[in-house]
């Protein structure tokens, strides 16, 4: 950490539609260090990369790369500063071979007479691939390489080019990188990190707290686009990161915990010994009528792929989901929206909502039998039937007319929920359900989460923060490694800590 | 040791190519022919007729596999050759007028089939119409264009030159199949060796990747419809001066044996798959296969039906599921 910075952001702020990702976020890099960056899902650690790269443009604040004020156009401009990024899903293009995606865009250095010299870039290849320990073929495909010798030769292509754009000290950002590799491969990635250390600067992403105290320098923690503090990695321990991470006191009844209902005594839903391979171990669990359970765990514990079994999307192996006693056809969405199954999806512009369809069609896409008058749909039912949910759900909108592509986040949202709502659904699945929405927008949603509870949906959550999940559900269930690992029990104004939580999940 | 690596670098090289099903479908249609015609698929004479047959298509073929690799599709090319061939009647030595540009005939053509590639490729890119669209409505605007022209006539050419390349034969192979090979060579070998067919797959492969890793997309994209239309316009040329007239409708009927010809090639139709080499293989199977269906006269209709058969059957096997969010 010693000398000056490669790389010093300060005043960062970025802010989109309705909510504020960044707002005045300090950064630096130094030379020759690992520096871990943490905090919750939508503190703003990915913007923040973003901004780093020159993938998103801030709204404001100093960006100092390398001693002069820089404003990076796009990745392509940070590469030649030296400074790129292994995403979590990999930039290398799938057909090409691990040595023409080493090169991809710079191949000029082996070009003669127009003709590509596929001896020397073979070569250079394999040199590159010695330095990152990767066995593998550099004429393999990159669609048949495993997941972590991919992220290697990200590694090797970025530090590769900064070398030839004579660029000292690369720096190198790794979004959660551990997330697809095996305990072993993940050793063997920290100890060529700490090997490229030398020669580099590496910025680590990651939600395993216990390998970011390990294996970085100094660890930055980021709540709600802010900076929270700075710790030495030597002195820090992992549950005062967390405590920080999550924040301290509970604002007052956000949640609106007051209007918290006990849950009735019917089963809505069953789930019995349900399991898929390499995703989730078998798995058991009731929600009852007026119920929230919310399901928590990191990314790649396996709840996203519980929840895409819960509604149809994806098939598991063994077991059951039961809706209202009646088991459901595996692998059939039909089936589960048939038998009363709502589902609020994390990306409602591609999956939730007909973007170029009116507020009106929206709502009214599952109820229009009900909307029938002599076998065709009566318009005049249609309208009132949409003026109705829209006055019911608080959604603001110019007209029931109005496409949804000209909603805000909020609104849209509170459409996908009034669709449901509209066709009298027995169980719904609320997958992030205020991502990207504004703190106004949050309070209605959770309103009216409390309102469907009220009248007896049964509800499955997965939200954004921790906060979140606690302060809305009844009951938790905690996942871990693919394991259905605790269950707590969440009674209104007698809720456990994030930190009680946290525990368990990390 | 120097063996083994060349071995390996065989083997690599054939595993990479992807073109090994492609030759067993070939050595079973030879097969079945062979046996079904008592040997008479086999012999010199017909050999030569399915080599000949093959050039065009397969020029085609490997001018339109290209827009496929990038995860496109081209269907101008009737109307492309139809306007070509037009001029060609116009312009080399005729019954109708007093023209004969000679060798200049051939600038004329690959200009048409490139500006016409070119302006279906500005339409893609820049005002982003799907390629399907821009090159659809490319083949209709010039087969319009032709008819208008040539006034629905036909032309005989009294060319000698240009006839004796498409007819002659070198060793007793048809100078046609010589020239499509060595193009096809000639591609092959760019699209293995140079930064343009590098990013051509990188595209093919992922897009939002290619353009990330800073492949100017938009020029490789205009390229590559420009040579598609290059390769329409010589095929065009030969079209005309081995049937001896110039006629707008000599453009039918070339679009589906060419795209049957890209997906029995082992194209992808969902990109970033097969090369130049994938496009006449497969040209050859689809000839080879019509040749044999006619000396065992089959009814001309059920060709037809096997041909959209094979089609279809091409297109499941080679394309990528898991590229592809809706089928449409």
């Amino acid at each position: 950490m010693s000398g000056s910075a490669v790389y010093a952001l300060t005043g960062i702020t970025k802010s989109y539609p309705g909510v504020v990702a960044l707002d005045g976020v300090d950064f630096s890099v130094f030379e020759n260090e690992i520096v871990g960056l943490v905090g919750e899902n939508g503190a703003g650690k990915s913007t923040l990369m973003k901004i780093l790269i020159g993938l998103v443009q801030p709204d404001g604040g100093t960006m100092i790369l390398r001693g002069s004020p820089v404003s990076l156009k796009d990745p392509a401009d940070a590469i030649r500063y030296g400074v790129g990024m292994v995403f979590q899903d990999g930039t290398l293009v799938p057909n090409l071979t691990i040595g023409e995606n080493l090169f991809l865009c710079h191949e000029n250095g082996f070009e003669k007479l127009g003709f590509l010299s596929s001896r020397a870039m073979r070569k250079a290849a394999q040199a590159l691939l010695r330095q990152v320990k990767v066995p593998d073929d550099v004429d393999t495909p990159v669609a048949e390489v495993a997941p972590a010798a991919r992220q290697m030769v990200e590694i090797a292509r970025l530090l590769w080019l900064s070398r030839l754009y004579q660029q000292r000290n690369p720096i190198l950002i790794l979004d959660e990188p551990t997330t697809v590799l095996t305990e072993g491969e993940r050793d063997t990635l920290f100890a060529i990190l700490n090997e490229i250390k030398r020669e580099a600067s590496i910025v680590l992403i990651s939600h395993r707290l216990q390998e970011i105290v390990e294996n970085s320098d100094r660890i930055v923690i980021l709540k709600d686009g802010r900076n929270v503090t700075e710790v030495a990695a030597a002195s820090a321990r992992i549950d005062q990161i967390e405590q920080e991470m999550v924040g301290h006191a509970f604002s007052a009844d956000r949640y609106r915990e007051e209007e918290q209902r006990e849950p009735g005594s019917r089963e809505v839903l069953r789930v019995d010994g349900l399991a898929k391979r390499g995703f989730f171990e078998p798995l058991s669990f009731v929600v009852r009528e007026g119920e929230i359970v919310s399901l928590v765990g990191l990314v790649g514990s396996g709840k996203e792929e519980v929840c895409r079994c819960l509604n149809g999307l994806s098939r598991a192996d063994e077991g059951s989901v039961s809706l209202g006693g009646r088991k459901l056809t595996p692998g059939s969405p039909g089936d589960a929206v048939a038998s009363g199954e709502g589902h609020i999806p994390i990306d409602r512009r591609s999956e939730g909502l007909a973007l170029g369809m009116s507020v009106a069609e929206n709502v009214n896409l599952l109820v229009l039998g009900r909307l029938r008058a002599g076998g065709l749909v009566s318009p005049s039912r249609e309208r009132k039937n949409a003026e109705q949910w829209i006055r019911e759900c608080r959604i603001k909108t110019p007209s029931a007319a109005t496409l949804c592509a000209n909603l805000s986040g909020g609104n849209q949202q509170k459409t996908v929920i009034a669709k449901w709502l509209s066709s009298r659904v027995k169980l719904l699945i609320l997958d992030h359900p205020t991502r990207g929405v504004d703190v106004g927008a949050k309070d209605d949603i959770y309103k009216l989460i409390r309102r469907l509870a009220q009248e007896g949906i049964a509800m499955v959550v997965m939200c954004d923060t921790l906060e979140e999940d606690l302060g809305l559900a009844n009951r938790m269930l905690v996942m871990k490694d693919g394991k259905l690992v605790d269950e707590v029990a969440c009674p209104p104004r007698r809720k456990p800590g994030p930190r009680d939580i946290i525990g368990l999940i990390v | 040791m120097q063996r083994l690596t060349f071995l390996g670098a065989a083997r690599r090289w054939f595993r990479r190519a992807g073109i090994s099903g492609q030759l067993l479908s070939l050595l079973i249609v030879i097969a079945i022919f062979a046996i079904g015609t008592k040997g008479r698929f086999l012999s010199a004479a017909n050999l030569q007729v399915i080599l000949s047959l093959t050039a065009i298509p397969a020029i085609i073929a490997v001018g339109l596999h290209q827009v496929v690799v990038l995860g496109g599709i081209d269907l101008s090319v009737e109307g492309v050759v139809a306007l070509c061939v037009v001029f060609v009647g116009l312009l080399l030595q005729n019954k109708l007028n007093t023209n004969n540009v000679g060798l200049w005939i051939i600038p004329v053509t690959l200009g048409i089939g490139g500006i016409a590639g070119f302006v279906s490729g500005v339409c893609n890119t820049r005002f982003r119409i799907p390629s399907f669209i821009a090159t659809l409505g490319m083949s209709w605007i010039l087969w319009g264009l032709a008819v208008y022209v040539s006034q629905g006539q036909t032309v005989a050419l009294l060319d000698a030159r240009f006839q004796g390349i498409v007819t002659g034969t070198v060793l007793g192979i048809p100078i046609l199949a010589i020239i499509a090979l060595a193009l096809v060579l000639l591609l092959q070998a760019v699209q293995d060796h140079t930064r343009f067919g590098r990013y051509l797959y990188a595209i093919g492969g992922d897009e939002v990747l290619a353009r990330q890793a800073g492949v100017k997309v938009e020029q490789i994209k205009i390229i590559v419809f420009t040579v598609a239309g290059l390769f329409y316009g010589l095929s065009a040329l030969f079209l005309s001066t081995r049937l001896g007239s110039s006629q707008a409708i000599t453009g039918n009927n070339l679009l589906f044996p060419a795209v049957t010809a890209v997906a029995v090639g082992g194209v992808a139709l969902t990109g970033g798959i097969g090369g130049a080499k994938n496009a006449a293989l497969g040209a050859l199977i689809v000839t080879a296969l019509n040749d044999g269906l006619i000396l065992m006269h089959v009814n001309p209709y059920a060709q037809d039906a096997v041909n959209g058969v094979v089609l279809v059957a091409a297109v499941a096997l080679t394309i990528d599921r898991r590229k592809l969010g809706f089928i449409k």
